[in-house]
């Protein structure tokens, strides 16, 4: 029986080949499993499995027939595949997001910082932008072309580290803050950072070894340009290169909801949950809270270091114009919308959200201005309504608080948050539980000795009146 | 087990036990909240494998001494030991304390007054966020599912399962914890605690809110909980009747002095205790 109380043991497990091995057996295993779910839950199954071959599928339909004929066939447009691989790439920021404001609760307003410095990162790592040094590692460019020039798979992960990197480091000093102090420091981070890349031009400063005449360290507004496009396996992926990049943000994005996942599967995404749940029992319990919520920043910062990358390299040129704070409000929005949470809801509010802003807008514009010429008042043109994303986004927001706080496809968590009975009235018995005050409530020192009767927390107003007349409310 | 808490209980004031049998001792804690004293130079022991019981009137300074020991607080000043580690030590004028999660590795798991699950994840879940200071697997583990980290959290559902059985909460492993009965509650924040690998487990009035027969059921339980796993169990209760059946010895606190300590039956007969405590309005819990 006391093996109760133990601690599970830790055998050896083999390394490297033992995980090579599980994998092997696992990828054998996987036509198995897979008739097994369709078994288990053929329609979730069948209606998944269509999804990602329609995701495939997609750039080749949208050339062959969305495009040519989409105005007559369809009633909304086919995004092109810039648009496409834009809701990739803010699909992989929203995942990231949501580990930290989703899983961990807490709540980043500077994520786009992240975002910038990944690009930036890869815009360093294959521009022309370090014109002193030539630094070339798989290129096909002539040996001497100026500047560092490394391949996509390096600069992809490094960008990541770099991302992360910062996110730690932001993270030390604030993650002791608790809710909108964290907030209020994390949407400072977000100012500060895209300020510094646009300011960093003609830079002078000496420190000792350190000479700095008229440098130019980021491009200033001009930002870097041009960078490097990917290329895996000598296939290229940038923006010229047609529809490519759209599987390779496809590719992105998979690894990222894998990661994802298992993050959220593990010892750590219960540690994060418990935090966001309860902070203080979550500590009691033996999480350490600091490095746990350190983790989640740094973790959920990499991923906004993928999607920069790709940004930087897909379009060849990177400025700070891309990485203003509202960015930062954008992918909030995004995982407000799709369901904090839960990573198919973020997903799904990062393309809902680019594909109004950066397709259905400038459709509905063209069709006004239609419209207008038809019934000859040529004003109705001139209404921009991508003007008015923001205008517009905010009412969706509004629109969903009022209707499905929870958003379009949300985790079980919040859904039961949001609809249920407070917990007080769903425990029942508990009506009697005590109105002593909270355990080890965090209120100020201060407060215990000011009082006499510990106020009655309003939640357990329906419970029993307390002793009174004892000093002190900290039992 | 119950003959190891027979011996070293033989003498029941603090100070009579040889350190050596002892887990917990404590000397001259004290907890200053600005003005008010809320734990005035305690000194306290913990034989092993007994059940101690600390009571006393709402406000007597009982939670802010668990907190204590469980290094949520500060102390203002003292010292306290666990099981040879120092948890509070004094470094010229100020206490320094362990943290929190440091103190739950050491060995010590609680319960909370106000019940305090982590509310929208399933009672394994539960069960398996008290295991987490115990487990190995790293954040590259997870992101990877190496073999180490399949291996441990298979281990760790089987423990957490049978944790839940053990506390007759087998069918609801996969219940939210929000969505269990309250007395599922109160023992499902045990599970959790258990989970820890406790050495000392502290239940914060595990009672409050049930009616006679859960209450007899939680009695039981914490007596299982010494029998069968070797827990040092010390309680905050009210329940008068909880406290007179189980407790080895019982403090008594008033106004954060200690203002008697014994056996149930001496504490009960002290006149002192009878017009600060069982004299007012919580006698009639008793």
């Amino acid at each position: 029986m006391s093996s109760l109380i133990t601690p599970v043991e830790h055998g050896r497990t083999g390394g490297l080949p033992a995980w090579l091995a599980h994998l092997a057996s696992s990828a054998a295993n996987w036509p198995t499993a897979y008739r097994a779910r369709l078994q288990e839950r053929p329609r979730r199954t069948v209606l998944l499995s269509a999804l990602v071959v329609l995701v495939f599928a997609y750039p080749l339909l949208n050339r062959a027939v969305l495009q040519p004929f989409s105005r007559n066939v369809f009633p909304l447009p086919a995004p092109d595949d810039t648009t496409v691989v834009f809701m990739l790439i803010f699909a992989t920021m929203a995942i990231g997001l949501n580990i930290v404001i989703g899983f961990a609760g807490l709540l980043d307003l500077g994520y786009v910082a992240f975002y910038a410095l990944g690009a930036y990162s890869a815009a360093y790592l294959a521009s022309p932008h370090w014109s002193g040094v030539s630094i070339l590692l798989f290129s096909d460019l002539p040996a001497g072309f100026p500047g560092i020039h490394l391949p996509f798979f390096i600069i992809f992960w490094a960008a990541a580290l770099v991302a992360a990197l910062f996110g730690a480091l932001l993270g030390a000093p604030t993650l002791r803050l608790r809710g909108d102090y964290l907030a209020i420091v994390t949407l400072g981070f977000g100012e500060i950072v895209p300020v510094f890349f646009k300011n960093l031009v003609n830079v002078h400063f000496s420190f000792g070894p350190i000479q700095l005449v008229n440098a130019n360290l980021t491009g200033g507004p001009l930002g870097i340009n041009p960078i490097d496009a990917p290329e895996l396996f000598g296939i290229k992926f940038g923006v010229i290169h047609g529809f490519n990049a759209v599987y390779l943000a496809l590719a992105v994005v998979a690894m990222s909801i894998v990661i994802a996942r298992n993050l959220e599967r593990s010892r750590m995404g219960r540690a994060w949950m418990a935090i966001r749940e309860d902070e203080t029992a979550a500590e009691m319990m033996g999480v350490n809270t600091v490095r746990t919520k350190l983790l989640a920043f740094g973790l959920g910062a990499s991923f906004a270091g993928f999607a920069g990358a790709m940004q930087a390299s897909y379009q060849g040129a990177t400025t700070s114009d891309f990485f203003m704070f509202a960015t930062s409000i954008l992918v909030v929005i995004m995982i407000i919308l799709g369901g904090i949470g839960n990573i198919w809801g973020v997903i799904l509010g990062a393309i809902t959200v680019q594909y109004v802003d950066k397709t259905l807008l400038g459709w509905v514009g063209n069709r006004l201005k239609d419209t207008g010429v038809a019934i000859g008042s040529p004003q109705l043109g001139e209404i921009n309504p991508s003007q008015f994303s923001f205008l517009l986004l905010g009412l969706a927001l509004v629109l969903m608080m009022r209707f499905r706080p929870e958003g379009l496809l949300p985790s079980r968590q919040r859904a039961a948050e949001l609809h249920a009975a407070p917990p007080d009235q769903a425990l029942g018995s508990a009506a009697v539980m005590e109105i002593e005050e909270e355990v080890i409530e965090e209120a100020e020192p201060e407060d215990v000795d000011a009082t006499t009767d510990p106020p009655p927390e309003p939640g357990a107003a329906s419970g029993p009146p307390d002793t009174p007349g004892r000093p002190g409310g900290v039992t | 087990m119950s003959a190891m808490a027979g011996a070293p209980l033989a003498e029941l004031r603090t100070g009579h036990v040889p350190d050596d049998q002892l887990l917990v001792r404590a000397r001259g804690v004290t907890k200053r909240f600005g003005g008010l004293v809320a734990v005035n130079s305690v000194d306290f022991d913990i034989p092993r494998g007994a059940i101690v019981s600390l009571i006393g009137p709402n406000g007597a300074g009982k939670t802010t001494f668990f907190n204590m020991i469980t290094g949520y607080y500060v102390p203002t000043r003292g010292d306290i030991s666990f099981d040879g580690h120092p948890i509070v030590s004094m470094k010229g004028e100020k206490a320094r304390s362990k943290k929190p999660h440091e103190v739950t590795a050491l060995g010590i798991g609680r319960t909370f007054q106000n019940i305090r699950l982590f509310s929208t994840m399933s009672a394994l879940d539960n069960v398996l966020v008290g295991q987490h200071v115990h487990l190995r697997s790293h954040w590259w583990d997870a992101v990877l599912r190496t073999p180490l980290l399949l291996a441990e959290e298979e281990r760790a559902t089987e423990r957490a399962h049978a944790l839940l059985e053990f506390l007759g909460l087998g069918a609801r492993a996969h219940t939210w914890a929000r969505n269990l009965p309250y007395g599922d509650q109160r023992r499902l924040e045990i599970a959790r605690a258990l989970a820890t690998s406790p050495k000392l487990l502290l239940l914060d009035e595990p009672t409050a809110g049930m009616n006679a027969s859960e209450t007899r059921e939680m009695t039981d339980l914490i007596r299982r909980l010494r029998a069968e796993l070797g827990l040092t169990v010390l309680l905050i209760e009210h329940d008068m009747r909880v406290v007179m059946g189980i407790s080895d010895r019982v403090t008594v606190l008033d106004y954060g002095e200690v203002l008697a300590e014994g056996s149930p039956a001496e504490v009960r007969a002290n006149p002192r205790v009878i017009e600060a405590y069982l004299g007012r309005g919580a006698a009639e819990e008793g």
